[in-house]
């Protein structure tokens, strides 16, 4: 068995920390900047712009750049976007100096100011000349600072609609849910800017720390598919005993998701799960479980696990979706559907996708560089391209991929592939606007051949098999980052729901499927001990509390005597 | 006169016991209770219902109790709730005034009194009771209503108790199918309260705790205003359970045990020696060391004084002037003043019908049915509370009314 290290694909298939920058623009973005500075986020660089350069000065980042040197001498913009503008002209070169190379940049800016609505859509422009991948966090001034501000933010987000991948507004509005009324104004401010920082450190954890079940840039795009949108973001973090339920409760408990209410009109939730080496998966099942209830049956459950041993005994939970702005009080959500083409967005994302695609591409094959079957996915035929091979192909790949990981790490792997099913069941919808374009593609080629060789615990074809996803990554929006950052789990789950379109099936070979039940049989067996840990809890008889709900307060089951309790510890 | 001669009913489902109380509230206010119906819950468990069935044939048992003794058909009763989905908290709601709008106008009350019962509560769960505890005018305290007075914030505290919706639904479904109609809903604790606390123990300071089959419920006053509510799902029915784990007795056994010989007390010398008990054809039937019999009650009862302390607000047992008032059935066992002494260090009391000393009624001196009763005190509150001030008419009618108000 060929050994296969982790850390070394790690390194190679995640976006480096130091593509990935975050931009304070103007005052609120200062403070955003600030905010995310004190939480000592790793993995990326901070740059502020302000025109205003007695606030810059204050500022935490590391890079810092003042605009309009000439124009406004050092001083703010009094609240002139016209100003903002021409002042962050001025700087153009300054900044794209500083953008230079960078695969994901987030912008924040507070609109409705001279700097931040001025200079906002022309550094997202920048940004996107550059090939960076552009997410903005925008707050929205409130209602008293009066309609002309308003106007002008309104002015600055619709620009920015057409000029970023992904837009989040935060109404500085609803701001109260975030804090008690009576508490002071410094610890509202305090709490959006700490909002704004949680999103986009879970963003960077996302689309940086490789996952056992991978979601990257893509996954976090469709759950933020809708421009003018209205980001729900929850996150919760917690330990203990039923840690799961509770880091969900945590998250949902975020006023962004209206305790989970919003959840019901989503599309499309992202849900990235992180926990220490104690993460069992039982413990996703559960929280996936619980995480149901909330989310409407057809949603798009896009589900991305992670192991980081420096979560200990904690699990964390985060959520994002993003619900359009007027669905907020309407609730229909067609526009939004699976297919990437709701009217406002086709135009904003269609040239997106083409400053992305090379940069990811690029990516790719850094990252496969290193297998020579890796380099080979490229140089497939296209003439192999046909419905009965991908049909074949799908198949193994939810096996191969098992395998591949059974190498280094048993467990992962199986929990890999009962957590892809899981993830399968979520998305059935999304095989179908795939299918077509997996044809242009296809390297499916091998997998014939893999259907086979797949079973075998030869890392190398597998290497292979669980990097076909890229076939359907010709939508790159969605696919093309999954090779990227450590494809693994993106691919299947694509697969998988390929493998419940009957059509596909009748064509396959019939080894495959009859091969991989067994595998992954095998696979599961050792591990459902796992959930078994719980069971101490409940062995203790209760009399005539046995059977109900454990009646837990401060740790303790209240229904079993004290006096038991007490001697035991 | 027979006319503002009102009859009220309280319901309480108890774990233990189904309850119903009537009582006749006179013009001058006075109580007096005319029947009690009794009798065993069962299909209750924590204080929610377990056994939608059982707990109806229960019911019924009751109101047919109730009616033969009390002679009165009974239509509507005041529902006490309870369970560990209800919990109160305090709330402070701040409005300020218009700049051109120097004194406090009926609007600007009513507002802040919204902006304080504003809870953010679980979606699930609705509001039962929210209750006005003092005005703060300018950060300067003000019992009475600040209508008119002069300020620039006016403030409100409330206390809100909430529960799971769904719950406290299936508990009027339960009494509507007997069939019966539910005047109000109101917190057991609060309920009780009425009846065990006057005014003066109120205003000095008094928790009072209800600890019956399966719940313990609180509630604090101080300063004459309610400052905490809850209830702990823990009571008399684990105090069984507890014994029935320990020493392999069958519950029944572990009740007679617990009734009579049990002792919740840390005093030693009561822990020596074998309690005993013999069946009716005169066999020894159980021999359980007391010292362990003792020592899980204790254990058990002390956990849940400990844990109704700790949730109570922070230096709050400090400012408890009157003391605790212990009622439901578990508060009888034997040596439980002697134990919440030593977990509160205040005076404790059973109530002795401190509030109504004109009935002359037995039970009505029962801690176990404190709550029923309270039901009824509230009712004539709320009554009181709720009378219209009379129009012309009555106002003329009152003129030549000998008995007051």
């Amino acid at each position: 068995m060929i050994s296969y290290s982790r850390d070394s694909r790690d390194s190679h298939e995640s976006i480096p920390a130091s593509a990935v920058k975050i931009i304070g623009l103007g005052g609120a973005g200062a403070n955003m900047l600030e905010r995310i500075a004190l939480d000592s986020m790793e993995g990326a660089e901070l740059l502020a712009l302000n025109t205003d350069v007695r606030t810059l000065v204050s500022c935490l980042a590391k890079d810092k750049i003042q605009l309009g040197v000439n124009l406004t001498k050092g001083l703010g913009t009094g609240g002139d976007p016209e100003l903002g503008h021409q002042a962050m002209l001025e700087a153009e070169n300054a900044v794209r100096a500083a953008l230079v190379g960078q695969r994901i940049v987030f912008l924040c800016a507070g609109l409705g100011g001279g700097t931040g609505s001025g200079a906002a859509p022309i550094v997202a422009r920048i940004a996107r000349e550059e090939g960076a991948f552009v997410v903005v966090f925008a707050t929205m001034p409130f209602f008293f600072e009066g309609r002309r501000r308003r106007e002008q933010a309104e002015t600055s987000l619709n620009q920015l609609t057409v000029l970023s991948n992904a837009l989040v507004t935060f109404d500085n509005n609803r701001m109260g849910e975030l804090v008690l009324a009576k508490q002071g104004i410094h610890e509202a401010f305090g709490a959006a800017d700490r909002m704004i920082s949680e999103s986009i450190k879970a963003v960077i954890r996302l689309v940086i720390r490789p996952g056992l079940i991978n979601v990257g840039l893509d996954d976090l795009m469709s759950a933020l598919r809708t421009t003018r949108s209205r980001c729900l973001f929850g996150s919760g973090i917690a330990d203990g005993k039923d840690r799961a339920s509770k880091a969900l409760r945590n998250a949902l408990s975020s006023p962004l998701l209206d305790q989970g209410a919003l959840l019901k009109e989503a599309q499309t939730v992202l849900v990235h799960l992180c926990g220490g080496e104690s993460l069992t998966l039982f413990e996703i099942e559960l929280l996936m479980g619980s995480l149901q209830k909330h989310v409407p049956e057809t949603a798009h459950v896009l589900f991305g696990a992670a192991i980081d041993p420096a979560m200990g005994e904690n699990l964390s939970i985060t959520l994002i979706s993003a619900l359009p702005e007027d669905s907020l009080s309407v609730g229909s959500r067609a526009s939004t559907s699976q297919i990437p083409e709701p009217t406002a967005n086709s135009e904003t994302k269609e040239p997106a996708l083409l400053v992305i695609e090379p940069a990811f591409q690029e990516i790719e094959q850094n990252a496969e560089a290193p297998t020579a079957i890796e380099t080979m996915t490229p140089k497939q035929p296209l003439e192999e391209a046909s419905s009965a091979t991908d049909g074949s192909e799908n198949h193994p790949d939810p096996l191969a991929e098992t395998i591949v990981r059974s190498g280094p790490n048993p467990e992962i792997g199986v929990e890999t592939a009962a957590l892809f099913q899981q993830s399968e069941r979520g998305e059935p919808s999304r095989s179908e606007p795939e299918t077509p374009k997996k044809e242009d593609r296809p390297f499916a080629e091998f997998t014939t051949t893999e259907s086979t060789v797949g079973i075998m615990p030869e890392p190398d074809p597998h290497e292979k098999v669980s990097h076909d996803p890229f076939i359907f990554g010709n939508q790159p929006k969605h696919r093309a980052p999954d090779k990227p950052l450590w494809g693994k789990s993106g691919p299947p789950s694509k697969a998988g729901s390929e493998d419940s379109d009957p059509s596909v099936k009748d064509i396959t070979p019939p080894s495959p499927p009859a091969r991989k039940a067994p595998a992954t049989q095998l696979k599961l067996d050792p591990k459902f001990p796992n959930p078994q840990s719980e069971l101490p809890f409940d062995s203790a008889p209760k009399g005539r509390f046995e059977g109900e709900n454990p009646n837990v307060f401060d740790g303790e089951d209240l229904d079993l005597p004290p006096f038991l309790r007490k001697k035991k510890s | 006169m027979a006319r503002r001669t009102k009859i009220h009913v309280g319901l309480e489902i108890g774990t233990s016991k189904t309850c119903i109380v009537v009582g006749e509230v006179k013009p001058d206010s006075a109580v007096k209770i005319l029947g009690i119906g009794v009798t065993k819950s069962a299909g209750i468990r924590k204080g929610g219902i377990s056994d939608f069935v059982q707990a109806r044939a229960c019911l019924k048992d009751a109101l047919a109790k109730a009616e033969d003794a009390s002679d009165v058909e009974i239509g509507s009763v005041y529902l006490s709730v309870t369970g560990s989905h209800m919990q109160g908290v305090n709330n402070r709601g701040t409005f300020r005034l218009p700049d051109n709008q120097p004194n406090i106008l009926p609007e600007h009350l009513t507002e802040v009194c919204n902006i304080a019962r504003d809870v953010h509560y679980p979606q699930d769960h609705v509001c039962l009771h929210t209750i006005i505890r003092k005005y703060l005018v300018d950060g300067l305290e003000q019992s009475a209503s600040p209508v008119g007075l002069f300020a620039k914030i006016v403030e409100a505290d409330f206390h809100v108790v909430h529960g799971i919706g769904n719950r406290i639904q299936n508990s009027i479904k339960l009494v509507r199918e007997c069939p019966m109609e539910v005047d109000d809903i109101v917190f057991a604790p609060i309920a009780t309260a009425q009846m065990a606390l006057d005014r003066e123990q109120r205003q000095r300071g008094a928790l009072l705790i209800d600890i019956g089959g399966g719940t313990t419920d609180y509630v604090l006053y101080l300063d004459g205003a309610i400052a905490a509510s809850g209830c702990i799902p823990v009571g008399g029915d684990h105090v069984t359970n507890d014994i029935h784990l320990v020493t392999g007795l069958p519950f029944s056994k572990a009740e007679k045990l617990k009734i009579s010989e049990g002792n919740a007390s840390s005093d030693p010398s009561l822990s020596v020696g074998y309690a005993k008990l013999t069946d009716e054809s005169g066999f020894a039937d159980v021999e359980v060391k007391r010292a362990i019999l003792n020592e899980v009650i204790r254990q058990r009862l002390e956990e849940t004084l400990k844990l109704v302390h700790e949730r109570l607000p922070k230096g709050a047992v400090e400012n408890i002037g009157a003391g605790v008032f212990l009622t439901g059935g578990t508060s009888l066992m034997n040596g439980f003043s002697e134990l919440a002494f030593d977990v509160f260090g205040r005076d404790i009391y059973r109530p002795e019908n401190s509030s109504n000393p004109d009935s002359d009624h037995p039970s009505y001196r029962d801690p176990r049915y404190a709550t029923a009763i309270g039901l009824i005190r509230y009712a004539q509150i709320l009554e009181t509370e709720n009378t219209k001030p009379p129009g012309c008419l009555g106002k003329l009618f009152r003129l030549f009314w000998p008995f007051g108000r």
